[in-house]
């Protein structure tokens, strides 16, 4: 519960119908994708414009209440769940795509956009928005910015950073500012680069300028089909070590494909396989089924059993619907999943796919692989039974091992899911104090108060003991 | 914990058993209409999921406003099931936590006696008799005129116009150059028997949708055959909640149809024909009715999927630009996508536009448009636009309660486009290609 005066104001800025008060009502908001976090927030705010957003985070710094943002809250790390009461701004009513710039490739829009819904409103202009989470149906354009996103064809074309070129930000005081904007480089520190990524920690992002992509000419997608998921790996480094620039390059192990298999997504993978390998070459007519062939001739020589091409759209189509659907249809063969994010050397991915089997065998847990291979990004899908007591143990454990294993052969804590409340504390698996103290630094230029998202990120006890950066706009000369 | 709770608690034990669990990832979201108008996620599957679960984890009491508001706002469109990843069976966990709902809280008044009445056959009869009588005063018709114009329809305006909107269309354009159409070929292949559900509100005010389902399932080839003593289908109980009178119409009707011998029930109310198709779940637990239910359900096909089936048998020339709108019940509970496509396309002359959202719900849903008006409001004027940016001269649906509320959108805006049942435009076609005996024109 919020107090009354605040609840007052926020009335008055977003109208009755914009603010959830009543706590079974807050009961939905509990969490994101990752249900192991379940936090109620004091309110939920929905507003409509950059104005309402302004009104409102200054109404809960008054009363000194943290503030989360919220877009379609698919996160998979706890980044949109609100700790302490904390007040949450969702942008679902933010929705609306301000303009497209067909002949300069750009659009203006909403946070709440959803970007599969950008893509398709630039198809007409014969463009597109590149980066393309797995979630891209569902999650919104606040939510990749706020988490950097990535998708399987980010491997060619890069993440989200790589598109956002302009945002205007509510910032924790509720005033407003402009970074980047009109097109490409803006002279001076990249802001915008420094905001990408800052998990709801920096304020909120209420206009976002993003670059768009021509729509390739020509696509053709490939199925590799494994004995062996260590072969596909192989296959994986040896089409990038020859020079060629897939698209995408996606793992789905047989665990995962059997999952697949069994939903409303089916797309005719065997299931006696231990391993798919998804592969897209796109751009020009012109060479791509010379580098189709290419791909195919590596994938046979790494032991696929088998090389299929998808002979229409339809049949693409449901290569990837069966992909981008493979976390929903894991709910077909275990109640819980914890899914692992996780980037390593592309060269080590045999081997440490071996290694997670192996630690899954030790554990007795399946774990189900599905991931962005081409970019080392690793998937590990944990499936178990949280009513069982001694299974949610045994996979903590085992969980602990796998991302142990991923830091040591020189990867990372996360490839695009972000580190939320969830990996907050393996960040001293990667960062030295030195580097926690210059990150926390850098968050308090943006909110020196610490209201924003607090709890997320940053490990507490690496908070540096005398903060003697000055709060924002008090000039420091 | 309740009877109701309970039943609630073991349908979500089931599907989680079943491993047809919600994993919270949100995909449903956007396939919602009550989500894409209220942004709210307690208005959206996964929302609404959510508080059902937190009901049988007893985290949630069933009567409070929460729990009632946004049970009570879903449309029961399941267009969050086709995009559900994990198979959750949406349709299914509504109408018990509905049932739970309507136990913790009694209903309005105003939809208690609605479905009194549909449910009683001696009620529904003088009711939809004097809907009859109303709507050939004409008055409706010129209420609707008058009201032109004022959005949204809401209350008493919208049941107006609705009841103005189920009359029958006008006459359709011809071309009369067109040569009478041939005798259809004969079909003396095997004719199965075909009983058709009359339905309450098809019955009562679409009689000639029935009628003209006869004529077009007997030209394909179907031996038709009556079945008397069939009730409501039950499915706005069950929607509402009320699942005893549900499975008391459910098992009316099964003993109806066995006692009939047919091999097919056909639907021309694809509302209604989810809910027989359900009949296997609906009545799983009653030891003495479970198989027949089961293998009744599958007799259950669309009036669509018969056609669609037999070619169909190709009529006279209907020069028209029409536009199809899917019914909910049709498209994602049932999952019939292709049939009725397959029907528009086999009628000559007949020009068929695309609908921008034709698979989101009009906002009609049963009793909805009368019991949340605001909201159902706004979904029908989308719906409206959408027809009316098309540029089509009719618009095409397969369900009486989008007849009635797409119609009444379209009234309202004084635009004179007719609402048409498939049936009705294949009808229409066959007598002017002569296949009912006359000559074409
Ligand atoms: C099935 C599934 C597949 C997925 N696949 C991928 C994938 O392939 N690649 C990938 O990168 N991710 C993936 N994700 C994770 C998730 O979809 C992304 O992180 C996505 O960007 C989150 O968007 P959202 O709108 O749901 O944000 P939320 O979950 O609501 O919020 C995420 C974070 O963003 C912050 N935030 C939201 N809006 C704003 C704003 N306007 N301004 C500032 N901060 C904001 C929140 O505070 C929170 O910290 C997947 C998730 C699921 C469930
Ligand atoms: S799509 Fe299915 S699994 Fe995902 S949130 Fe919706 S109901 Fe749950
Ligand atoms: S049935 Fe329709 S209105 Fe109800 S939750 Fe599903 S999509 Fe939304």
């Amino acid at each position: 519960m919020v107090p009354a005066t605040l609840a007052k104001s926020l009335v008055g800025i977003c109208g009755r119908d914009g603010v959830i008060l009543d706590e079974e009502r807050l009961l939905v908001y509990e969490s994101d994708a990752l249900t192991a976090y379940r936090h109620r927030p004091g309110a939920v705010v929905l507003p409509r414009s950059t104005e309402q957003v302004q009104g409102a985070v200054r109404a809960v710094a008054e009363h000194g209440l943290p503030i989360v943002p919220r877009g379609a809250g698919t996160g998979l790390s706890g980044g949109a769940v609100a700790l302490d009461g904390a007040v949450v701004i969702g942008t679902a009513r933010m929705n609306r795509i301000l303009n497209i710039d067909a002949p300069n490739r750009r659009a203006v829009l909403q946070p709440g956009v959803i970007n599969a819904e950008l893509s398709e409103a630039a198809r007409v202009h014969g463009l597109y928005y590149a980066p393309d989470p797995s979630s891209q149906t569902t999650c919104t354009i606040g939510g990749n910015v706020a988490e950097n996103s990535g998708g399987p064809h980010c491997l060619k074309y890069g993440v989200t950073s790589r598109y956002v070129t302009g945002l205007a930000v509510v910032l924790a005081d509720g005033s407003l500012v402009k970074l980047g904007g009109q097109g490409r480089e803006s002279p001076g520190y990249d802001l915008v680069g420094l905001f990408v990524g800052s998990e709801g920690c920096f304020g909120i992002a209420t206009e976002i300028e993003v670059g768009l992509l021509p729509v390739p000419e020509g696509v053709r997608t490939l199925l590799g089909i494994f004995d062996r998921i260590d072969d596909a790996g192989q296959a994986v480094s040896d089409i990038v070590a020859a020079g060629l620039l897939p698209a995408a390059l996606e793992i789905i192990d047989g665990p995962t494909i059997r999952a697949v298999e069994d939903s409303v997504f089916a797309a005719g993978y065997p299931t006696d396989a231990e391993a798919a390998l998804v592969i897209e070459f796109d751009g020009m007519e012109a060479g791509l089924d010379h580098d189709v062939e290419r791909a195919a001739v590596l994938c046979e020589r790494a032991g696929a059993r088998e090389v299929r091409s998808a002979r229409d759209e339809d049949e693409r189509m449901a290569l990837w619907k069966g992909r981008k659907k493979a976390f929903g249809a894991m709910g077909r063969i275990a109640p819980d999943l914890l899914v692992q994010d996780a980037t390593v050397p592309r060269t080590t991915l045999p081997s440490i796919l071996r290694g997670i089997s192996d630690i899954g065998q030790r554990y007795d847990l399946v774990v189900a692989n599905v991931f962005h291979a081409g970019d080392g990004n690793l998937h590990p899908n944990i499936l178990f039974d949280r009513r069982d007591e001694h299974e949610l143990e045994r996979v903590e454990r085992a969980s602990k091992e796998i991302m142990q294993l991923c830091v040591d052969s020189g990867g990372t804590i996360t490839g695009e899911h972000g580190v939320g409340l969830d990996k907050k504390h393996h960040m001293e698996l990667i960062y030295g104090p030195d580097e926690l103290d210059a990150m926390w630094r850098v968050r308090r230029v943006f909110d020196p108060g610490g209201v924003m998202n607090p709890g997320k990120v940053l490990p507490e006890d690496t908070i540096p003991s005398e903060d003697t950066v000055l709060p924002v706009g008090t000039g420091g000369d | 914990m309740s009877a109701a709770v309970d039943s609630l608690a073991s349908a979500v034990r089931k599907q989680e058993q079943g491993l047809l669990n919600c994993v919270h990832c949100g995909f449903c979201l956007p396939a919602c209409p009550t989500y894409r108008r209220l942004g709210d996620e307690a208005d959206s599957p996964r929302g609404r999921l959510y508080l059902m679960q937190a009901v049988v984890e007893g985290r949630l009491d069933p009567g409070a406003e929460a729990f009632q508001t946004h049970i009570g706002r879903c449309l029961g469109c399941r267009a969050c099931e086709p995009v559900c990843p994990s198979g959750v069976e949406y349709g299914q966990l509504l109408e018990l936590a509905r049932q739970v709902g309507g136990n913790a809280r009694r209903p309005p008044v105003f939809s208690r006696v609605l479905l009194r009445v549909f449910g009683t056959a001696w009620l529904a009869r003088p009711a939809m008799f004097a809907g009859r009588v109303a709507r050939a005063t004409g008055l409706p018709a010129l209420l609707t005129r008058i009201m032109a114009g004022r959005r949204p329809p809401k209350g008493a305006r919208l049941a107006v116009a609705m009841l103005a909107a189920s009359a029958p269309p006008p006459p359709l354009p011809s071309r009369t150059e067109d040569p009478p159409a041939t005798v259809p070929r004969r079909l003396d292949a095997a004719k199965p028997t075909v009983g058709v559900l009359t339905g309450c509100v098809q019955a009562g005010l679409f009689a000639r949708v029935n009628q003209a389902t006869v004529r077009v399932l007997q030209a394909n080839g179907y031996h038709v055959v009556s079945v008397p003593n069939q009730e409501c289908c039950g499915a706005l109980h069950a929607h509402g909640g009320d699942l005893e009178a549900a499975r008391s119409l459910a098992r009316r009707n099964i003993v109806a149809f066995e006692a009939a011998r047919v091999d097919i029930v056909a639907m021309n109310a694809s509302g209604c024909g989810a809910a027989m198709a359900d009949y296997g779940s609906l009545l799983a637990d009653d030891e003495a009715m479970a198989s027949r239910a089961r293998a009744f359900a599958g007799k259950v096909r669309d009036i669509s999927q018969l056609l669609a089936d037999r070619g169909p048998v190709p009529g006279g020339t209907v020069p028209l630009k029409v536009t199809y709108d899917a019914p909910c019940h049709l498209l994602h509970a049932q999952g019939v996508a292709d049939p009725p496509s397959r029907v528009l396309d086999s009628i000559p002359g007949l020009e068929v536009v695309p609908l921008p959202g034709a698979a989101e719900c009009c906002g009609g849903a049963g009793i909805y448009g009368l019991t949340n008006p605001r909201l159902g409001g706004w979904i029908g004027s989308d719906k409206v636009q959408s027809v009316l940016g098309t540029g089509a001269s009719a618009l095409v649906t397969g369900n009486p309660g989008c007849m009635m509320q797409i119609g009444a959108g379209l009234a309202l805006t004084g635009a004179g486009i007719p609402v048409l049942h498939l049936v009705e435009l294949l009808d229409e076609s066959y007598r002017r290609g002569g296949l009912y005996g006359n000559a074409g024109g």
